[in-house]
């Protein structure tokens, strides 16, 4: 599965439709382009180049004539005479090694050599084609200049760039400029995605007034979350439906039981018994406030009420809290010592002492008398994280999933008490907070790790000052 | 006292009141909201114990109109509407206190018993007693039977709460939120262990016990 969250905008965009649509338009194109050009290019010089071989044989047929030397070079120096030598070389080199013409010969070996003639015109730059032939004892040799190639080799080379490069440049920026125009639309897409797949089921892409392959996309996707939500809303209206309609008789109940205990002798075994199933009432309303409880965290309506709290001195007071009970039941519980200063997270109080407390008593309640507990926070990074792990059995890793859900329990501790919801409330409070909640092997025993996002952090924003705890009320109920 | 039950549930209203009635206090029962509005604003009640869901008008509408209405009586609530936001919703639509149903009759008894008595205006004493113990607020100092007593801050704070509501029952979850500010209920032990750590000091070395256990309901000094 694709994480378009961790891709730089410059991948993304290149990683886009249009653009990969337009480099490929371009690269057929230009390929097309250079095929054609090449072909007219090749043909071109080709017919050029038989132009210039027959010239340069008509020059020789021109001199055949002529067969003693002196006759010769004097014909030659005459029409050298009128012949530009940036064009056309007219050379004679007679039998004493004198050259005639409008250039100088140098033999060198089988290689012939031109010089400019003392006195005479410049030579081209753009190189001869030379021929050369034995004639009235000396060497005639005769050179047309190449210069008209070259002239058609840039032409060519002009047209190419003029063809290729202005259509790269436009159908680029028109990639660009689509992918950019999309770029929105699909990253639209890919947010109510993402929020969707962590179970924010509230999540829309929502009609953009267009209709387009996009828009159809977006309109089946909120047709998708609307299914889904209303089926999850449902099941949790029915549960919470349920969980309401049977507190009440649950209530009822546990007030007749009361009633009826207070009835029953002190210390009658009638009275243990309604003692019991006045334990038993209440247990089982416990797990439906637990049940209702998870239900209103799952809503997220406790978010308005977010504010700035300080992880460390919550973590500080449940470890007071529960440190005198631990050890009374022969439990070492710790807190690692804390960093310097607040460790700020945004959130809701009651709610994280709710959940630093089920995690303590989890680990009460899941490990054996003599076990050690330890709670910590720390910040890295990226979040601020609390734990709290122990030395027991731990649970193992396939059934560590399984943990968080809801009335869940392994199956060696049906036995202890508890309802099997606290660390399902734990997780609730965890979604709540945007904090992750991890199960690791802590070798040996369990260590959960509560990661929160740390305030001020991308995306999260610190709203108005810290707040500073309040002193215990003491003088609340008077 | 004189109470007002403000409870459409027939069996719960009755426990309640006959639990009030046996305690010596008046009490007068209403089921419907709207009734009880005009009742509760006339009848010079100490304290009124609500619901949340009422026929006519629903509790929460109810204590509103009374606060708009003036009317200071004490009030709590209790009600099976027992989320974090429901509780919040409650006390700032002017309740004083909210108990969540099912309830241990001890808990609410001793709940009313904290909201009728709130002192008309507060009283700055220094120095608290309860028998021979004495607790100096402004030198933090603990001494029983002359002798001094070293105390953890939480431990000086518990006792303080005692301390200042002498003779009254206080219930576990409310030393919770009182000592801690934690407004739920642990299930560890685990108020128990402070005050038997707390006792294991002040009452341990000496002949008579000060912090009483009141069975199902919580602890008290005596003075």
């Amino acid at each position: 599965m694709g994480k378009p969250g961790r891709l730089t905008p410059l991948s993304r965009l290149l990683g886009s439709t249009p653009i990969r649509l337009a480099v490929g338009l371009i690269a057929v194109f230009a390929t097309v382009n250079i095929l054609s050009l090449g072909f007219a290019w090749l043909q071109l010089r080709s017919n050029v180049e038989k132009q210039i071989a027959t010239n340069l044989d008509q020059q020789i047929a021109g001199f055949r004539m002529a067969d003693d030397p002196g006759t010769l070079a004097a014909r030659v120096d005459t029409e050298a005479m009128a012949v530009d030598p940036e064009t056309r070389i007219l050379v004679f080199v007679a039998p004493g090694g004198e050259s005639f013409g409008n250039a100088r010969v140098q033999m060198r070996g089988r290689e012939i050599d031109l010089e400019e003639r003392e006195g005479g015109r410049d030579l081209g730059d753009d190189g001869y084609r030379l021929r050369s032939v034995a004639m009235a004892q000396g060497l005639l040799v005769v050179g047309e200049s190449l210069a008209p190639i070259r002239d058609m080799e840039e032409t060519f080379l002009g047209l190419l760039v003029l063809s290729i490069i202005p259509t790269l440049l436009i159908s680029l920026g028109a990639g660009v400029w689509m992918a950019l125009a999309s770029a929105r639309r699909v990253g639209h897409v890919e947010a109510t995605l993402e929020q969707l797949a962590r179970g924010n089921l509230f999540a829309r892409v929502a009609d953009d007034g267009r209709d387009d392959d996009l828009s159809r996309i977006g309109a089946g996707i909120d047709r998708m979350a609307e299914a889904q939500g209303a089926a999850m809303s449902a099941l949790r209206q029915v549960s919470t439906d349920i969980a309401h309609d049977l507190k009440t008789p649950i209530q009822r109940m546990s007030v007749l039981l009361s009633d009826l205990r207070a009835r029953l002798a002190e210390g009658s075994a009638e009275a243990g018994i309604a003692d019991q199933a006045v334990a038993e009432a209440d247990h089982a309303a416990s797990v439906f406030q637990s049940l209702l409880m998870i239900a209103q965290i799952e809503g997220g309506s406790a978010k308005s009420r977010f504010v700035c709290v300080d992880l460390a001195q919550v973590a500080a007071t449940f470890a007071e809290i529960y440190t005198p009970a631990a050890e009374d039941s022969g439990y070492h519980l710790t807190l690692e010592p804390l960093p310097g200063g607040p460790v700020p997270v945004r959130g809701d109080k009651v709610l994280l002492g709710q959940l630093i407390a089920n995690l303590i008593e989890n680990a009460l309640r899941h490990t054996p008398t003599g076990s050690r507990i330890v709670l910590g926070i720390a910040r890295d990074s990226q979040d601020v994280v609390l734990t709290v792990s122990d030395d027991g059995p731990g649970i193992p890793a396939p059934e560590r999933a399984n943990v968080l859900r809801r009335l869940y329990r392994l199956e060696h501790s049906r036995t202890t008490p508890g309802n099997g919801l606290g660390l399902s409330l734990v997780q609730a409070v965890a979604d709540l907070h945007d904090a992750r909640l991890i199960l690791r092997d802590n070798h040996p025993g369990l260590r959960v790790e509560v990661r929160f996002p740390v305030p001020g952090a991308k995306g999260v924003g610190i709203a108005g000052s810290f707040q500073k705890d309040d002193p215990p009320p003491t003088d609340r109920r008077q | 006292m004189k109470l007002l039950v403000i409870e459409d549930d027939r069996a719960t209203a009755d426990y309640v009141a006959n639990g009030l009635r046996q305690e010596g206090h008046v009490v007068d029962h209403v089921v419907d909201g709207r009734e009880a509005l005009g009742q509760a604003m006339s009848g010079g009640y100490d304290a009124l114990v609500v619901d949340r869901m009422l026929p006519g008008l629903d509790g929460l509408s109810l204590v509103k109109a009374l606060r708009a209405a003036k009317v200071t009586t004490p009030v709590i609530f209790l009600t099976t509407v027992g989320g974090v936001d429901d509780r919040i919703e409650g006390l700032q639509a002017g309740g004083d206190d909210y108990l969540v149903k099912p309830f241990a009759f001890g808990e609410l008894s001793a709940r009313i018993q904290a909201l009728a008595r709130r002192p008309a205006a507060a009283i700055q004493e220094s120095v608290l007693t309860a028998g021979n113990l004495s607790m100096d607020l402004l030198r933090r100092k603990v001494t029983r039977a002359g002798q001094e007593i070293d105390l953890l801050p939480r431990e000086f704070a518990l006792l303080e709460h005692l301390l200042r509501r002498k003779g009254r029952v206080q219930t576990r979850t409310m030393l919770l939120e009182a000592v801690w500010d934690i407004s739920f209920d642990p299930q560890t032990n685990v108020v128990e262990t402070h005050i038997s750590r707390l006792r294991a000091k002040i009452d341990k070395p000496f002949d008579k016990e000060l912090i009483q256990t009141v069975r199902g309901a919580g602890y008290r000094v005596d003075g």
